[in-house]
């Protein structure tokens, strides 16, 4: 498998098949968090798309410095608040997971509900921060190069989102002893 | 920093369970795929980009291809100029009618030579003579040009239709 410097320079080139590549291989992930930034699917099909203009305006010439999940989780969060804005269909996080949390009170497993419901109270950096970890697969040092932000401080927001759910009776089962 | 505190440093996520993981993918997954139409609209756009750059980049090969040969062709232009290649027809012609002419042959010997031009020189310097009758390249003035004019007239190259014993020398 090819790697993303690799399709990158391919792409550069002018070989269209490199961007298609590029595309498959991040499509889910940005549209999972324009989903999250936006809160519903309509305005997250308009980010996955606007993302994907954005990063084919860059050919020729695209130099990735980073991982490519860390270039791209900026774009795609200015890109859904631009469009949310445009839209005014404007949800919070909150909204999300309040949306989140009613669905699954029929459906899933209790336990994820609670999980919503802890989250919810969450402040919001620190929810960022471990969905990014956890959701999103990004590495602390992607994370922190995501929201430019100190390592320290990604570590020390994880930390107390970590903490908040480990000291939350609803989600003390997710830790081992 | 207690040892705790340094291992979560190492690995934050050193006493989270996979189930943590697992539920908040669940939680955060879009309930709906992406779309084929969206994946299409991508792709036409992506095959719009690169086909543009490409013919882009034949216009601007194109572009620099006739850049060259205009240069080259200019190049030529200004060669042949340095040559004289264009004057020089107009010139011997202009010369060789002089040659023949009696107004240059100022020791009426017959033919046009380098003594009609010391002649002339001399009558100039001597006289400082302004008659129209010197002023050989027609200019309104008589001075060295003049003089140069028949000295070049003796010693052109083409005389046209000289006769035997007409030559310059």
């Amino acid at each position: 498998m090819e790697s993303d410097h690799e399709l990158i320079e391919s792409a550069n080139r002018g070989d269209s098949d490199a961007f298609d590549v590029l595309y498959y291989r991040y499509r889910d992930w940005v549209y999972r968090l324009a989903w999250r930034f936006t809160g519903n699917r309509a305005d997250a099909l308009d980010v996955l798309q606007e993302t994907f203009t954005y990063l084919l305006g860059k050919f020729p010439g695209f130099e990735l410095t980073a991982a490519m999940t860390t270039f791209l989780y900026p774009v795609v969060k200015h890109i859904s608040v631009a469009v949310r804005r445009k839209s005014r269909r404007f949800a919070s996080d909150d909204e999300l997971l309040d949306e989140l949390a009613a669905p699954a009170s029929q459906q899933a497993e209790r336990s994820r509900c609670e999980l919503a419901a802890v989250l919810a109270v969450l402040p919001e950096a620190q929810r960022a921060v471990l969905l990014m970890r956890f959701v999103d697969g990004m590495n602390l040092l992607e994370i922190a190069s995501a929201l430019e932000i100190p390592l320290g401080t990604v570590k020390s927001r994880l930390h107390h989102a970590l903490r908040a759910l480990r000291d939350d009776r609803r989600t003390r089962d997710y830790f081992l002893e | 920093m207690t040892e705790k505190m340094s291992n979560f440093d190492e690995n934050p996520d050193l006493e989270v369970s996979s189930k943590l993981t697992e539920d908040l993918q669940t939680l955060f997954k879009p309930l709906l795929s992406v779309p084929p139409e969206v994946d299409r609209a991508v792709q036409d756009r992506v095959n719009r980009h690169f086909a543009r750059r490409r013919f882009t980049g034949a216009r601007r090969r194109f572009r620099w291809v006739a850049l060259w040969k205009v240069a080259a062709a200019a190049a030529v232009v200004i060669f042949a100029f340095s040559l004289n290649l264009t004057d020089t027809p107009k010139q011997d012609v202009r010369y060789s009618a002089l040659a023949k002419s009696e107004a240059a042959d100022f020791d009426r010997n017959g033919r046009v030579d380098i003594l009609d031009a010391f002649k002339l020189a001399r009558r100039i310097e001597l006289a400082s003579s302004n008659s129209a009758d010197l002023d050989i390249n027609g200019d309104g003035l008589v001075n060295h040009d003049d003089v140069d004019m028949v000295a070049l007239a003796a010693v052109s190259l083409t005389p046209a239709k000289r006769g035997p014993g007409k030559g310059v020398f």
